[in-house]
């Protein structure tokens, strides 16, 4: 049976994407294009001594430190990440400089006959360095001391790849005086804001243009920045056209991944076996440069207890300084680490216990009312409780957790329930972000609006388009909404944090109104808009208290899996998911973000295994980082419950991330039922299995 | 050296070394940009091209190996009537999202419903198991394919 | 400067071979990998190229009272589909990398690429398959397993190119494991088969390989001929011994795609479940 949309609209971008009309960084034609290729350190640590270069040909050139205008440094939240090594290196793999010329095959031989003496320092790969540290409590942690009980476990996660299909590439031109950029990315204000800083050039000397991009999931947050530094002060030193496109190897190898996570839970129980209170440590490995890693963990922490309610805690958590790849944005941002923690360990209490673990879930199952994990409120309606019952029956759960918990079954059902906070943290959005959005009339009535939203393939140029067309209730081809171009639009902040659809549509939708309200036919009009929090968020960063998002978005995955005993190998068998996303406004666009969150999250549940060994992945190309195909993918069963947010545009909330926090622990917690053993590790797979029941013997 | 083969049923001579893969012909030589590289090592098919009518990794296919063969990339495929039922199953399921695998998929599809117009869900998993996708999950574009099937029925 | 063949036929690819060291492309898929500098750059070949994939000539499969008779230019493709080849091989066949690559690939290729992860090459080896060399004057057979000297080492001298593959005919009882990554595509962490005949109660044969455990694939014919012509009961009771006998000579690396000791384990425990299913 196919499904019916009948919410959709057509996705304005399909026509030219399944031609192959669309065009992608490395599809862009232009004469003169130099290519650039790095020059990267060969050691994790230590000091660079000496760069002795061989002879440039004419036309050839190297890019370094030295050539920078303006400040060294990437910005991301923290100054710490230079966008070329001055002398310090910090993990395998840095850029050191560039070679930029016309021919390609020249600038990689010319790069591998760089010169560099270093003086070695000894590398750290542990996380036993913590640079950033957070915590805070909740409740009355002093009745801790009063338990009966104390039950502990540790729970471990790996790198993840993003694995977008596009690899990670830039143009930048002089465009008049402009520096202009094209390139895969999230963001484009970030890499906008990157260049001005290492170039020194205003704000309308520095262009950045959306082309087409093939896939990002948080990976072309951060990274496209340091390229776009690099880049730019190449521009400036030869003046000509130049791309930089990575292969799948050095894609893998020195862009942005996943954070690694440790998390130690321990819980309080009373005499009744009550759960008093839990103590929630999350260690994340941040790489050589903080980034992002403390908001990583503030989200990580935050999202620590999941969809339950702890009356008393004690969270604390370190991001650890290692001579790695930084680690920075991945779909999902930190909580995919802290909810595949509790999830298990839920169960495995529950079990400790001999209770029913559902029950003791059930139990602790957040309602609305209830106080978050930060001291704030869950204000709004919860329909968690539907969600469950929904998949369960989906599902048929019950009748497979008998059938299956009996020794060997050799199949398993695990699920998980989750909920994902919808845009940046705390005051982030009104603080930080301050978004703008600009809509503008035209005399003959055609209406334009612009933000900084990427569409990298989640159809929000669609949404976006259909908020603003629904809104003012004029044709489809009376308006027009193009990818970003940061000489056009004003910065409506970046895509990321599943903030698209309920903060910029939201905002879209209250302009698109505004205008409606202003309408004059046959006059310009325009209306730049900002977004406004609504006035009950009230978050305090420092002692991390308050509420941390202004909405809650809600899920359910269930998983189900067979195991072969010989080989340790797990088939997924069947997967079923629930959400509430408030109101989905186009349920095809929707269930797209579902099916492809769930399926990157069971790789990263059982498939994707990602090592680092004294620096340097093991894994190099898509044959060794196993992503899943089409045949490791059962059916795939989704299911909404309407919810509508009453700050969201039509009432929609965030879909992108929370498709994916739950996929880990879904299939965990099923691999548990099938192999009869604990699994405390994703990617929990064939060697790792094996290794439990190897204990067994 | 002078290699003279068929692109998108136009006859075409390129001047190139033998060992130039087939890919880097289409993109840089006819700048037909509709074929993608993810991979460069036969692992992703974004790449995927049909020679005589077979799909191949163009990324693997040296240009000495289809010399008087006909190669078909997208941009000759979106001009049949077969890609228009394919382009609207597409649509309709979900099949698209970033549209890096795109082109890819939708030839794998051609392929797979030319010489076997009702698949069953196991054949066209088997087809389209050497196209990586990230963002649909893989649901979209069975559901994609099952339809086109279904479509390309009614216009049998 | 590196010369590039593309020959019109077998006899002047021979008569190339004879003057000129090369390398012999005919799918692309191992060496356009092997090869690879960087998207956009030619392949980096260090010597000449011979480019045999048109010869008609070579694309073929027959058959014959020694076996079938595979081409050097017949694709996994065509050889997964004809009646000739037995079912063994075509299961091994249809779990080999992408239904793109198996277009395009071919026998012969992966055999003079000798890779370690090749998963032809156990089934190969297993069914005592040899080769057509072929140099301007002469033909000779050797067996696979003679022909494969270690990892990407072959004994193929300068002039000479394979011209095809027999596959001696069978009537082996078998089981045969991929073991790879995932459901698809993957390239194998180790692979398995077991064959035998047994008769009125008593092996006939027995051939057990492993792929992806050594540099290249184990099979140890002296270990298989201990137990043959044993009735099956007393062959039961030899498993444990057997099993120690494997257990010796298997000593597979930890890389990038598993870890020495669960290739050592599963290897073990399919071992196991294969002589324990023998009837």
């Amino acid at each position: 049976m196919l499904p019916e949309y009948k919410t959709s609209v057509t996705k304005v971008d399909n026509a030219d994407k399944m031609a192959g009309k669309a065009i992608f960084t490395g599809d862009i034609q232009m004469d003169d294009l130099l290519t650039a290729v790095s020059v990267r350190s060969t050691i994790a640590k230590g000091k660079v001594l000496d760069i002795k270069l061989p002879e440039l040909p004419k036309g050839y050139y190297f890019i370094s430190a030295k050539d920078i205008v303006g400040e060294n440094i990437c910005n991301i939240i923290f100054d710490d990440w230079p966008i070329f090594v001055d002398k310090q290196v910090n993990y395998l793999g840095e850029t050191i400089g560039l070679i930029v010329g016309e021919d390609k095959g020249k600038c990689l031989d010319l790069a591998a006959q760089v010169n560099i003496t270093y003086e070695e320092e000894t590398p750290v790969f542990e996380m036993v360095n913590s640079y950033i540290y957070k915590e805070f409590t909740k409740g009355n942690p002093e009745l801790f001391k009063g338990a009966a009980e104390i039950y502990s476990e540790s729970f471990a996660t790996g790198y993840q790849e993003q694995a977008y299909l596009e690899t990670q590439g830039m143009i930048v031109y002089f465009d008049n005086d402009v520096i202009t950029v094209k390139a895969s990315m999230q963001c484009p204000f970030y890499i906008h804001k990157a260049i001005m800083r290492v170039t020194n050039y205003p704000e309308n000397k520095v262009r950045v243009i959306q082309p087409a991009v093939g896939g990002a999931f948080g990976g072309k947050e951060h990274y496209p920045s340091l390229m776009g530094g690099q880049l730019a002060t190449a521009l400036l030193k030869i003046r000509k056209p130049i791309r930089m496109i990575f292969d799948r190897p050095e894609d893998i190898a020195f862009t942005t991944k996943r954070h690694p996570s440790r998390t130690e839970i321990s819980a309080y129980l009373d005499k009744h076996k009550n759960i008093i209170g839990l103590n929630i440590h999350v260690h994340i490995d941040g790489g050589a440069y903080k980034g992002c890693s403390g908001v990583v963990l503030s989200r990580a922490l935050i999202a620590c207890t999941n969809a339950y309610t702890f009356d008393n805690l004690i969270v604390n958590g370190d991001a650890y300084c290692t001579n790695k790849v930084p680690s920075a944005a991945f779909r999902g941002f930190g909580s995919p680490q802290s909810i595949f923690a509790i999830e298990l360990f839920i169960h495995h209490l529950a079990n400790h216990l001999g209770i029913d673990p559902l029950e003791l879930r059930n139990k602790y199952m957040v309602k609305q009312g209830d106080i978050t994990s930060t001291n704030g409120i869950f204000r709004d309606p919860i329909v968690l409780k539907e969600l469950r019952d929904k998949a369960m029956k989906m599902s048929d759960y019950e009748n497979k957790v008998k059938l299956y918990s009996r020794p060997g079954s050799n199949r398993g059902i695990g699920m998980s329930w989750f909920l994902h906070g919808c845009g940046f943290t705390g005051g982030g959005e009104s603080d930080i972000i301050k978004a703008k959005l600009r809509i503008k009339k035209d005399k003959d009535g055609v209406v334009t609006f612009y933000t900084s939203q990427v569409d990298f393939g989640q159809g929000n140029r669609t949404t976006l388009k259909r908020i603003v067309v629904d809104t003012l209730g004029i044709p489809e081809d009376k308006v027009i909404y193009d990818a970003p171009d940061t000489s056009l639009t004003l910065s409506t902040g970046p895509t990321a944090a599943s903030r698209t659809i309920i903060i910029v549509g939201g905002l879209a939708a209250k302009a698109a109104q505004h205008l409606k309200d202003i309408w004059v036919d046959g006059e310009e009009q325009e209306i730049i808009e900002p977004y406004v929090a609504p006035n009950f968020i009230h978050w305090d960063e420092a002692t991390m208290q308050g509420d941390a998002y202004p909405g809650y978005a809600w899920g359910v995955n269930i998983v189900e899996v067979s195991f072969d005993p010989l080989t340790y190998q797990i088939k997924v068998d069947g997967c079923w998911s629930t959400y509430d996303v408030g109101h989905c406004i186009d349920e095809r666009i929707v269930v797209g973000q579902a099916d492809g969150g769930i399926v990157q999250a069971l790789g990263y549940g059982y498939l994707e295994n990602e090592v680092a060994i004294d620096g340097k992945f093991r894994q190099r190309n898509l044959s060794d980082y196993i992503i899943p195909t089409i045949e490791d993918v059962p059916e795939l069963e989704t299911g909404f419950v309407d919810n509508p947010f009453p700050y969201g545009a039509f009432g929609a909330k965030g879909a992108g991330e929370l498709t994916f926090v739950g996929g880990a622990p879904a299939i965990a917690l099923a691999i548990e039922m099938a192999i009869k053993h604990k699994v405390n590790k994703v990617p929990a797979n064939p060697e790792y299995i094996m290794e439990l029941l190897s204990h067994e013997d | 050296m002078k290699i003279n083969f068929v692109i998108n049923k136009h006859n075409v001579t390129v001047d190139v070394d033998p060992s130039m893969r087939l890919l880097d012909v289409i993109r840089n030589e006819l700048h037909l940009t509709g074929t993608k590289e993810g991979c460069g090592e036969g692992s992703c098919g974004a790449c995927t091209v049909l020679v005589d009518n077979i799909p191949y990794d163009s990324c693997l296919t040296p240009i000495a190996n289809v010399i008087g063969k006909e190669v078909m990339t997208i941009e000759g495929i979106r001009e049949s009537k077969e890609y228009n039922v394919i382009a609207d199953a597409f649509a309709k399921m979900g099949g698209s999202q970033c549209g890096f695998c795109t082109p890819g998929m939708i030839i794998a599809t051609y392929a797979l419903l030319q010489s076997n117009p009702h698949p069953t869900d196991e054949e066209i998993k088997v087809a389209l198991s050497g196209n990586l996708c990230r963002c649909t999950g893989y649901q979209g574009i069975i559901n994609s394919v099952r339809l086109a099937s279904q479509k390309g029925e009614k216009n049998d | 400067m590196i010369n590039h063949f593309i020959p019109k036929n077998l006899s002047e690819a021979l008569d190339i071979l004879s003057n000129h060291d090369c390398y012999i492309i005919a799918g692309g898929t191992d060496l356009m990998v092997q090869k690879h500098r960087s998207s956009g750059l030619l392949p980096t070949f260090e010597k000449d190229v011979l480019y045999i994939s048109n010869l008609e000539e070579l694309n073929f499969i027959r058959s014959d009272d020694k076996g079938v008779h595979i081409g050097a230019t017949t694709k996994y493709r065509d050889i997964s589909s004809s009646e000739l080849v037995p079912q063994l091989f075509k299961d091994v066949i249809s779990e080999l990398a992408s239904p793109n690559i198996r277009n395009m690939a071919t026998l012969a290729g992966n055999i003079g690429n000798a890779s370690p992860a090749g998963d032809t090459l156990v089934a190969l080896y297993v069914l005592d398959a040899y080769l057509v060399l072929q140099n301007k004057e002469s033909k000779r057979e050797i067996l696979v397993k003679d022909f494969i000297k270690g990892v990407r080492k072959i004994d193929r001298k300068p002039d000479e190119m394979i011209t095809e593959i027999v596959i001696p005919h069978h009537d082996l009882h078998y089981y045969w494991k991929k073991v790879g990554s995932r459901a698809a595509e993957s390239i194998s962490k180790l692979s398995f088969l077991g064959a035998y005949i047994t008769k009125e109660g008593i092996i006939k044969d027995l051939r057990i390989g492993f792929g992806s455990v050594s540099i290249t694939v184990v099979r140890n014919r002296d270990i298989e001929k201990q137990y043959i012509g044993l009735k099956i009961d007393e062959f039961s009771q030899q498993i444990p011994e057997i099993i120690r006998k494997y257990d010796e000579i298997i000593n597979p690396i930890t890389d990038q795609r598993s870890t020495k000791d669960y290739r050592k384990k599963v290897a073990m425990n399919l071992l196991k479940d294969f002589l324990t299913k023998i009837k």
